[in-house]
């Protein structure tokens, strides 16, 4: 009631903040906006536009190139959302339960925060040596494997973000609930797995997702730990930008675009029939 | 407090089934701090796989590139030999091109972050108080849309739309705002713009966070008290919203200072920044000792930088609390 109040006197303040916030959104979707308009360009360049036509989807569809470093990158975030979202998850519900100022927790708790701001290329330049050094130096062979290194190295990247919000989303939890379970003659696998995994499981969820798109995301990282056969789509197209920029680029850039927002929408609709809302889930997983 | 009423929980959950070694706590109180026991262990023993994980796959690497630091590049051949340690690539790191290009890196850095927090502070908060709840899960969908496309192709975006003779140039010729075509593309004005554009939804979802769990409530008592709209900003809605300006600021400015990508593409030759040419030493140059040391550099600025921000965070808060405490006894007095 007050807020509606609020929201009927409109004040010049209110007028502004209303103007500045369609701002900032056209400004957020004009760079989107006009790569889906490029992606129709039939001419040989991607700033040039010529004529307009489909051409650039067919030829980008039909491009070996393009094709297997885009299912590359697709690989990579699922076995990236997969890895980091155990990993993290372990992490998050250990952290929830940790006693007050336990070592172990305390010390995970600051290298996951060193590993968030560690700069990406300097997890570039660790991993180069580290792979090649545990891969071929020691003999480890499945560290040579390219998609191996793509999961291993974004999954460390996303990790942290999927342990905390994990932690955030059961720090509230009543601990008694688990004793309760544990009276109740609950096994401690079935207090995870009845208790703590249900509460966890909208963090876990944005926790995945999360690791998916950072993964789908990564540039710098990528170039570093790429090998030969297993180039991801983005460094396909960062070492594209050095040499000429086709439209095919925005074509399948487009297509990827439509895929996310089908995806989004899929979630959104699961969310909504499970009972979750989604401002709830993006403030989850707002670090 | 009950007796031993389900042995197969504790002794299947932990060995630890005696008297509490620590405490040497009798068995009869065994009941309480054996479950508080087998739950420490249990979170202890679940972080394992997390620990070994960052163990390995993070300070192992990590350590090793330190470690580089302090080696050689010994021939043309050999990216880095570390039989004989010194500091010496410091020195050689901090010279140059390095030092041009680190404050250049460093400028667009905090401006860029500054630009990101004043563009993002009004729209968070326009999309947590004025943005009715009903279209505000839109709201947030749309801002989070962006995040959800590739950023390079994103950059892409601005690199057509900032080209000299893109439709932009074009159009503002045509409507006579420019007499000569569009000139940013490939400089540092490109590039900030870039980066900002890149940057902003990490600034504004925390920010949105904070102002939203400041709570509607907190305002109105502060305007039933009689506060004005400003006062209340100023002393309620802001305080509140400091942890996501802090989180926000962070999450922009730590990868912003490492990225390249984006001055790249539209800064080209203009446009390097400290990341590229790190990445330089390990990909072309093949100098990894160079390469580890401007790497240790750019982070030892980084946390210089992230503290220095603390500091100013700390100062800010003391003199606000001081002056606020003036007022308060001013206004009794």
């Amino acid at each position: 009631m007050a807020r509606k109040n609020t929201f009927a006197r409109r004040t010049p303040t209110d007028i502004a903040l209303h103007v500045w916030g369609i701002i900032v959104f056209i400004y957020l979707f004009v760079p989107i906006a006009v790569i889906i308009a490029y992606s129709f360009n039939n001419g040989k360049v991607l700033a040039n536009f010529q004529d307009f036509g489909l051409g650039a989807y067919i030829s980008g569809i039909n491009n070996d190139v393009i094709i297997s470093s885009v299912v590359t990158s697709l690989q990579a975030a699922l076995g990236t959302a997969i890895v980091a979202t155990i990993f993290g998850t372990l992490g998050g519900v250990a952290l929830a339960r940790a006693r007050r100022g336990a070592l172990w927790a305390l010390g995970l708790t600051g290298l996951l925060g060193l590993t968030l701001v560690t700069p990406e290329i300097v997890d570039g330049i660790s991993f180069l040596p580290w792979f090649v050094t545990v891969g071929v130096d020691w003999g480890v062979s499945p560290l040579n494997n390219g998609l191996v290194r793509l999961i291993i190295s974004h999954a460390m990247f996303s990790m942290a973000i999927v342990t905390f919000i994990v932690r955030a989303r059961l720090a509230g939890i009543d601990t008694r609930l688990e004793d309760a379970a544990a009276d109740l003659g609950a096994t401690p696998w079935n207090r995870f797995k009845d208790i703590i995994l249900p509460i966890a499981a909208p963090g876990i969820f944005a926790g995945a997702l999360m690791s998916f798109t950072v993964s789908l995301d990564n540039t710098i990282l990528s170039s570093f730990v790429q090998q030969p056969g297993y180039t991801p789509w983005p460094v396909y197209i960062f070492s594209a930008v050095r040499v000429a920029l086709r439209p095919e680029v925005a074509a399948i850039s487009t297509l990827m675009f439509l895929l996310t927002l089908l995806a989004l929408a899929f979630v959104a609709v699961v969310l909504r029939k499970t009972g979750g809302s989604s401002t709830e889930i993006i403030k989850t997983m707002a670090p | 407090m009950s007796t031993q009423t389900h042995p197969t929980t504790r002794s299947d959950a932990s060995p630890n089934t005696g008297p509490n070694p620590k405490t040497g706590t009798p068995p009869k109180l065994g009941s309480k701090s054996d479950r508080f026991a087998t739950r420490v262990f249990g979170a202890a023993a679940m972080s394992f796989p997390t620990w070994a994980y960052v163990l390995f796959f993070f300070i192992a690497p990590v350590a090793l590139v330190v470690f580089y630091s302090f080696g050689y590049k010994p021939d043309q051949f050999t990216a880095v030999a570390t039989d004989q340690l010194s500091f010496d690539r410091y020195p050689e790191a901090m010279s140059g091109a390095f030092v041009t290009t680190f404050f250049a890196t460093l400028r667009i850095s905090v401006l860029g972050t500054i630009l990101c927090l004043l563009i993002a502070l009004p729209f968070a908060y326009w999309l947590a108080i004025k943005v009715s709840p009903a279209r505000r899960s839109l709201a947030l969908a749309l801002v989070m849309v962006p995040f959800w496309t590739n950023f390079l192709v994103r950059t892409l975006g601005w690199q057509i739309m900032l080209s000299p003779d893109g439709f932009l140039s074009n159009w503002m010729q045509g409507l006579g705002l420019l007499d000569a075509p569009l000139d940013i593309l490939y400089t540092r004005t490109a590039v900030q713009i870039g980066v900002v554009y890149n940057y902003l939804p990490l600034m504004i979802l925390p920010l949105f966070v904070a102002i939203d769990a400041s709570g509607h409530k907190l305002r109105e008592a502060s305007y039933d008290l009689g506060a004005g709209k400003v006062t209340t900003f100023l002393k309620v809605t802001l305080p509140m919203a400091m942890p996501g300006v802090v989180s926000g600021c962070l999450l922009v400015f730590i990868p912003l200072n490492g990225d390249y990508v984006t001055a790249t593409v539209l800064g080209g030759a203009s446009g390097s920044m400290i990341g590229q040419l790190i990445a330089n030493q390990f990909n072309t140059a093949q100098n990894w000792a160079l390469g580890a040391a401007m790497a240790m550099i750019l982070i030892i600025a980084t946390l210089a930088v992230v503290g220095i921000g603390f500091a100013l965070l700390w100062l800010g808060r003391t003199i606000a609390a001081r002056i606020n405490s003036v007022q308060l006894t001013d206004g009794r007095v």
